[in-house]
């Protein structure tokens, strides 16, 4: 469940400070030896991250499941460094650097999950964080949901009155009806959206909100 | 694009987040200053369409797709003070709960796509809307722009990337940059269709556009621009450097140089033909090539447009 308290701040602090914690560890780059203490971090950042991901409700496989989405893109990162490392070393740099890479998103994913979206914006006011980005954070977030959710019915639209199907796609066929059809779809998700932020901010006005 | 977290060393992380902060301190200042204040919701709501933008995937080849980074599209709807900011928020969004880029390499993710996209997405089409000031010349700057954004973003990914450590500077530069010459025109495309739409539509919705006076033949400065790229990938390209870049020679050091054979083929591998003339001369038509691409991608996609205005003159 998402937490309840006051602290957000204090807590998006430690979860931030876990993150650099783990990131900035050094993982054997340019040669150098991998120190012990970079495992217990980096083992340390992951075991906390479950954990907390286990107080917001996500359990440990669910946990470990989002991090699996990670994984195509750390590899892409660390494989060809670990190809360019000295032969002998090249297995331990991509251990390493994979550990790492997921330990910290582990920290960074269960604090996110805990503070929940209100709660990362409430904490971020909390540390001293510029009002007018709190305040646009706030907005997105508020209108993230109805947008994606207006953006996913127009893209099923636009499956459904789909004529071509097949191995081909849309784009080597008819490059410039698809161009054309993105460009109108993409921008009545725009008038979309702004017509219903301007909507909500005349309500807002007419209650007597000034900011 | 987005550097996930553990591949930046220390000192390249710090000094990211520091440039990052000062420029999106510095377009928060400059916002406030706006003589048209914009509502935190509006702003919140078009951030919250960027980030969706980006989740509509447009096919491009069988199995795989594309999609807007929005950059350019944001400076050209925003402005580049308001877009700076739209995009950091979508940034930090991103990374905090959706953990698409690290949270430590935030300060980076926010150099290459916002400070370096904005910037780049809004000065292009300043430059040529200063002598071609008509929507046509706008939408075909904003694509321009858009295509040199993701091509700055990918040099200073690859900057980051290299200044830590993980790979060799000027190899991954120049693997970055010639991959994402590739993914540059498909955000020019985007940008553009988008724009167009939005130009046709609602034309006060996008900020970014300044219409200043006209010159007498607007169409001049921009094909002097065009004959500037063309010449600069004429004859600067084929002087570039023939020796084996940092990755080329770290595969030779190691021994897998020889191991390289290519998933599939390119049509302009090593910026050159596959047919007629060899070394420089194939050098300058590969590059002249792929500059004319891209601007008539912008010629194509801007002639679609035609305003409210237009057709009150028709």
């Amino acid at each position: 469940m998402t937490y309840t308290g006051k602290r957000h701040g204090r807590l998006l602090a430690a979860g931030l400070l876990l993150v650099a914690a783990a990131a900035l560890s050094p993982a054997g780059l340019r040669g150098d030896a991998i120190p012990a203490w970079a495992w217990l971090v980096w083992s340390a950042s992951a075991a906390i991250g479950l954990a907390v991901s286990r107080q917001a409700g996500v359990p440990p496989q669910e946990a470990l499941r989002r991090l699996a989405w990670l994984l195509p893109v750390v590899l892409m990162f660390a494989v060809p460094a670990a190809i360019l490392a000295p032969a002998e070393r090249r297995v331990l740099v991509a251990c390493a650097l994979v550990y790492r890479a997921l330990s910290a998103a582990a920290a960074g994913a269960s604090i996110a999950a805990w503070l929940g979206p209100s709660g990362l914006v409430r904490g971020a006011r909390q540390l001293g964080a510029p009002a007018r980005l709190a305040d646009v954070i706030e907005a997105t977030l508020a209108s993230l949901a109805v947008v994606l959710r207006q953006a996913g019915n127009m893209l099923r639209a636009r499956e459904a009155r789909r004529t071509t199907f097949g191995a081909w796609s849309d784009m080597a066929v008819a490059p410039l009806d698809t161009t054309r059809g993105f460009g109108r779809l993409v921008a009545a998700l725009l008038l979309r959206s702004l017509e219903r932020a301007e909507a909500l901010e005349r309500a807002r006005r007419a209650r007597g909100w000034t900011s | 694009m987005h550097i996930p977290d553990g591949f930046l060393s220390a000192p390249v992380t710090t000094a990211t987040f520091v440039v990052a902060v000062t420029g999106v301190g510095l377009a928060l200042k400059a916002e406030s200053r706006d003589p048209q204040p914009m509502p935190a919701g509006m702003l919140g709501a078009v951030a919250a369409f960027l980030f969706a933008a980006q989740m509509i995937n447009i096919p491009v080849a069988p199995g795989i797709s594309g999609h807007l980074l929005g950059g350019a599209l944001a400076a050209a709807l925003l402005g580049p003070w308001r877009a700076l900011i739209a995009m950091t928020v979508v940034l930090i969004i991103q990374s905090l709960l959706f953990q698409d880029g690290g949270v430590g390499a935030l300060g980076a993710n926010i150099i290459d796509m916002g400070i370096a996209g904005v910037a780049a997405g809004y000065a292009v089409p300043a430059l040529i809307v200063r002598w071609t000031p008509s929507p046509r010349g706008f939408a075909a700057g904003a694509m321009l722009g858009g295509f040199v954004s993701t091509l700055a973003a990918a040099t200073l990914t690859g900057c980051w990337l290299g200044l830590s450590g993980l790979y060799p500077t000027v190899g991954i530069v120049q693997v970055l940059v010639g991959t994402h010459s590739l993914i540059g025109v498909l955000e020019a495309v985007l940008t553009g269709a988008v724009l167009v739409t939005v130009l046709r539509w609602r034309p006060d919705l996008v900020r970014g556009r300044q219409q200043e006076p006209g010159m007498r033949h607007p169409g001049a400065t921009l094909l002097g621009l065009l004959a500037a790229a063309i010449a600069v990938a004429a004859f600067v390209a084929p002087f570039a450097s023939g020796l084996p870049d940092g990755l080329e020679r770290a595969a030779e050091t190691l021994g897998f140089a020889a191991r390289e054979h290519p998933v599939m083929p390119a049509p302009f591998a090593n910026y050159a033909l596959p047919f007629g003339p060899s070394g420089r001369v194939a050098t300058a038509l590969a590059g002249t090539a792929g500059t004319l691409v891209v601007a008539a991608a912008a010629w194509f996609v801007s002639r679609g447009l035609r305003t409210h205005a237009d057709d009150v003159h028709r």
